[in-house]
């Protein structure tokens, strides 16, 4: 008890602590994060344009490692609950009833325990990972979240899948990482919403859905994946609703030269509802460069999205659904750009950046629904303007979403010794 | 992309830690303003009627000099009355101003009105005074709970059955007063139920609205007619099947055949019993009419005798169908209110008359046809029921517009078989539920008495005269979605 007492106050006071040494391995790391940001979005829903200024992305996580990292911890708490409980304005956001806002995520965004390595050395090198709780679904890439720009991408539905009850196994052999996990199909309804396990006529929810997900790093730096996931009924919580059955294809670079840092990733992402009555596709591009405090990225993407009948609040839509219409899909077209300087040292522990990110783009109609794109934005431009500043300790680089073989080793824990 | 507004003001709203979304009451009060009520208050009207005069309210800063752009915050305290035409902010005049429409019942009634920057809100007061006899209101007589498999889409009522169609639960037959279990409208006892298949449509039975077949040439009751609302993009694709039961055992009903249109999907039906034809809307399909004669059994689709598309394939998707007289008329959610020839399913008139709402259900009695309306079409609510004069070939000209506040969308109209009563019921917003009209005049039925039904409202209601008295079945959505009898006898005298 008394390595968990330790590892609990240096937590509580921050930063990372290590509990007595190699002996137990017992070490731990929290991460806070959060993103204060105005932002404008022309035009909205019924509407010229609106301005608000909100704290987004505020989150509290820990890790820990025990065993000789054969044991790994994770939770991450959020409070969009809080501040943002009407989503984060958002050009062409959706999901989880909003609209062109993004979602407020789950309180308990986070809260999982990995076993890495399971078999030592019995298995020659290899890694059998066994990770069982809350979080990301092995599918698709990254979160937004922990990537360059403040404005989820609209694809964020297609290209990941969040906040369910998983049990993954994975299986790491020299560069390449098989992950296969069973989670419940349905997404959560508001932020303070558990996975639903077991529906009430006793059928089960969890494992109802399957994905399976392999990454290679044939470099050093450079990382493909592909996954495929069968997701059951996602959008209503008893079942009544229509399956995804989704692809994601991607490539990502990521490496630090002595200058600063570099990233790019591509990525493709489809989704199929109901057998293929509905398709929705996606192509993301995006990269970032940073030299000295000074930082710069671009995404492009390209999504297509449902358009669904909207509530009195022209920025929600109906959940759960009556049934299994939409008013039609549109493609969305946008350009961010983001430029920031470190007010920090960028390798530091302690991270605050003040950006300038804008997105513009347009709406097309990708099918001859009813959905009129004119009617409802005033025109067929897509926009926001942001400025901000972001605030984290020992939470650059991080991964979100990634865990076990496959989570970057000690990340909160390395983080937080890296000294210059 | 343009912005209007330069980036000095973002950096000066960030560093006042302000937002620029529409004003909200002050949050630090500022006793300098004053508010007074200048008109308005204690009105006496009857119960769901608009007061004749308007709620004002004045507010000045000190000095008495007129304090424009101050925030008002207008909220119905008690009575359920509804608030329209609100300001949210004073005018240049230092002026604030709401229409009030009465809540149902009788008595006083109130309204509040917070001004931004004023420590106390004032309070408006009305009488609602029933006048004459003693209204009638409706009475919910039974709720039964639907599973939340989506819920309950329709109910078809006939002989003291109700068949209640539930989506992926299927389709649930329930004595409501047929004599065979005991049932009553206030005490439904289901009788059988059947999960119709897929039949290939993606997203299982989903079952939405029935006919029960009382064929007049064999005197037989036996086939059932169920819709199957498979996935749709509006006005675009639809799908599902027009499934068959055989029904001639109530208690162990019997799925036999379908009826497929390809690349469209079923809605709504009505029947020429006579003829023994069954007329279905199909969406972007447009409408149907098949031969429902004989023996039923596999696949029926070959008994299709006639289809139209009314708007052409760009502007067809039929929501609603109905037969009266010599006449079928169609819903279209695109292209309005039609009539047909009802054996070649020809166009006589209408259409392209509902330009600015999408519509949905309808029905005719007499010379007056009502069509609902749905959704938003350009940013205009479905808040409308649509009033037609129909001439004697059934070509439709639109008589008037019945606007019913704080709602999103009427997706049913019918009519009572005295023909007295409209009933519609209502979805979305703050006002959901139940409304019925006195059709005295009937170009311009009145709101006679509602029920709202909050937390999902209705999305449909099926009149049925069971004892003597008349009952709404009425399908509650989710999320608590249930099948609601209401008794509306005596509502329009």
């Amino acid at each position: 008890m008394t390595c968990f007492r330790r590892l609990a106050t240096g937590l509580l006071l921050g930063g990372s602590v290590s509990t007595l040494g190699a002996q137990s391995g017992v070490r731990g790391a929290i991460m806070v994060r959060g993103v204060a940001a105005l932002t404008r979005a022309e035009p909205i829903p019924f509407g010229e344009s609106l301005t608000e200024l909100r704290v987004v992305q505020p989150t509290v996580m820990v890790e820990g490692t025990a065993f000789g990292d054969r044991l790994r911890f994770v939770g991450s708490l959020n409070f969009e609950s809080l501040t943002v409980p009407d989503g984060e304005l958002t050009p062409g956001g959706w999901g989880e009833g909003y609209v062109d806002r993004r979602h407020p995520h789950t309180t308990v965004h986070e809260l999982n325990l990995a076993a890495v390595d399971v078999l030592g050395s019995f298995d020659r090198g290899a890694r059998l990972g066994v990770v069982v709780g809350k979080g990301f679904v092995p599918f698709g890439t990254d979160d937004p979240m922990s990537r360059p720009m403040l404005k989820y991408p609209v694809n964020h539905h297609w290209a990941q899948i969040l906040e369910r009850a998983v049990a993954i196994a994975q299986y790491e052999v020299g560069p390449v990482a098989i992950e296969a996990s069973l989670f419940n199909g349905d997404e959560p309804e508001r932020a303070g919403q558990w996975p639903l396990l077991r529906l009430a006529d006793g059928q089960w929810r969890f494992g109802d859905s399957w994905s399976a997900r392999v990454t290679a790093r044939p470099v050093a730096d450079l990382e493909v994946q592909g996954s495929y996931a069968d997701v059951r009924s996602p959008e209503h919580r008893p079942g009544a609703g229509g399956d995804a059955d989704k692809l994601s294809a991607s490539v990502r670079w990521h490496d630090m030269p002595e200058w600063g840092e570099r990233y790019g990733m591509i990525e493709w992402a489809r989704t199929s509802e109901l057998d293929g009555f509905f398709v929705f596709r996606s192509l993301l591009g995006e990269a970032m460069v940073r030299r000295g405090r000074w930082l710069a990225a671009y995404r492009f993407e390209r999504t297509e999205r449902p358009e669904e009948e909207r509530l009195g609040d022209p920025f929600r839509s109906r959940r759960p659904h009556f049934e299994n219409s939409i008013l039609g899909i549109t493609r969305w077209t946008l350009h961010t750009m983001r430029v920031g300087r470190e007010l920090s040292d960028p390798v530091s522990r302690l991270q605050i950046t003040p950006f300038f990110e804008a997105t513009v783009g347009r709406v097309a109609k990708a099918d001859d629904g009813v959905f009129d794109i004119v009617a409802t934005y005033g025109s067929n431009r897509a926009g926001a303007l942001s400025v901000g500043i972001t605030m984290g300790y020992a939470s650059r680089r991080h991964r979100m979403g990634r865990y076990g073989v496959i989570a970057d080793p000690h990340h909160a824990v390395t983080t937080a010794h890296v000294t210059h | 992309m343009h912005f209007r507004f330069p980036a000095v003001a973002l950096v000066l709203a960030a560093a006042l830690g302000c937002s620029t979304t529409p004003p909200g009451p002050d949050p630090d009060p500022d006793p300098v303003f004053t508010a007074t009520k200048v008109a308005g208050d204690n009105q006496t009207a009857a119960p769901l009627v608009e007061l004749a005069t308007i709620l004002r309210v004045s507010v000045v800063e000190a000095g008495n000099a007129p304090a424009p752009g101050r925030a008002l915050t207008w909220t119905v305290a008690t009575g359920g009355g509804t608030l329209s035409a609100v300001s949210a902010t004073t005018n240049s005049s230092g002026e604030g101003t709401a229409r009030w429409t009465l809540g149902p019942n009788a008595g006083v009634q109130t309204v509040t009105v917070a001004v931004a920057g004023v420590t106390l809100q004032l309070t408006f007061s009305a009488t609602a005074v029933v006048q004459g006899p003693v209204d009638v209101l409706p009475t919910l007589v039974a709720t039964v709970p639907i599973p939340a498999n989506y819920g309950i889409h329709d109910t078809f009522v006939r002989d003291g059955l109700a068949f209640v169609l539930a989506w992926n639960t299927g389709m649930r037959i329930y004595d409501v007063g047929n004599g065979r279990s005991g049932g009553s409208p206030s005490n439904p006892i289901l009788v059988s139920s059947i999960v119709t298949s897929a039949n290939g449509v993606a997203g299982g039975a989903q079952v939405h609205n029935a006919w029960w077949f009382h064929n007049p040439v064999t005197l037989q009751k036996r086939y059932l007619f169920i819709g199957q609302e498979g996935p749709a993009s509006v006005g675009n694709t639809s799908s599902g099947d027009i499934h068959i039961l055989d029904v001639s055992d109530l208690a162990n009903p019997v799925e036999v055949g379908f009826i497929r249109v390809p690349g469209a999907g079923a809605h709504n039906f009505w029947m020429d019993e006579a003829r023994q034809v069954l007329y279905a809307a199909y969406y972007n399909g447009g409408v149907i009419a098949v031969d429902v004669s004989g023996t039923l059994a596999g696949d029926m689709s070959s008994r299709i005798v006639a289809q139209a598309q009314p708007g052409g394939s760009a502007s067809t998707y039929v929501w609603g169908v109905m037969l009266a007289g010599n006449t079928i008329y169609l819903s279209d959610m695109e292209s309005g209110f039609w009539a047909l020839d009802p054996i070649t399913l020809a166009t006589r008139g209408g259409g392209f008359n509902v330009p600015e709402r999408f519509g949905s259900d309808l029905w005719v009695f007499g010379s007056w046809g009502y069509s609902g309306t749905w959704g938003t079409r350009g940013g205009v609510r479905g808040n409308a029921i649509k009033v037609w004069a129909l001439a004697g070939n059934g070509v439709p000209t639109i008589a008037d517009s019945i606007i019913i506040p704080d709602v999103g969308t009427i997706s049913d109209v019918a009519v009572t078989p005295d023909g007295k009563a409209l009933v519609a019921t209502a979805e979305n917003l703050g006002s959901p539920g139940l409304y019925i009209f006195d059709r005295a005049t009937p170009s311009r039925p009145t709101l006679k008495q509602r029920a709202l039904v909050t937390n999902g409202g209705l999305h449909t209601g099926e009149i049925a005269i069971i004892g003597g008295r008349t009952y709404v079945f009425a399908a509650k959505n989710p999320p608590s979605p249930a099948l609601q009898i209401w008794d509306i006898t005596g509502v329009v005298p």
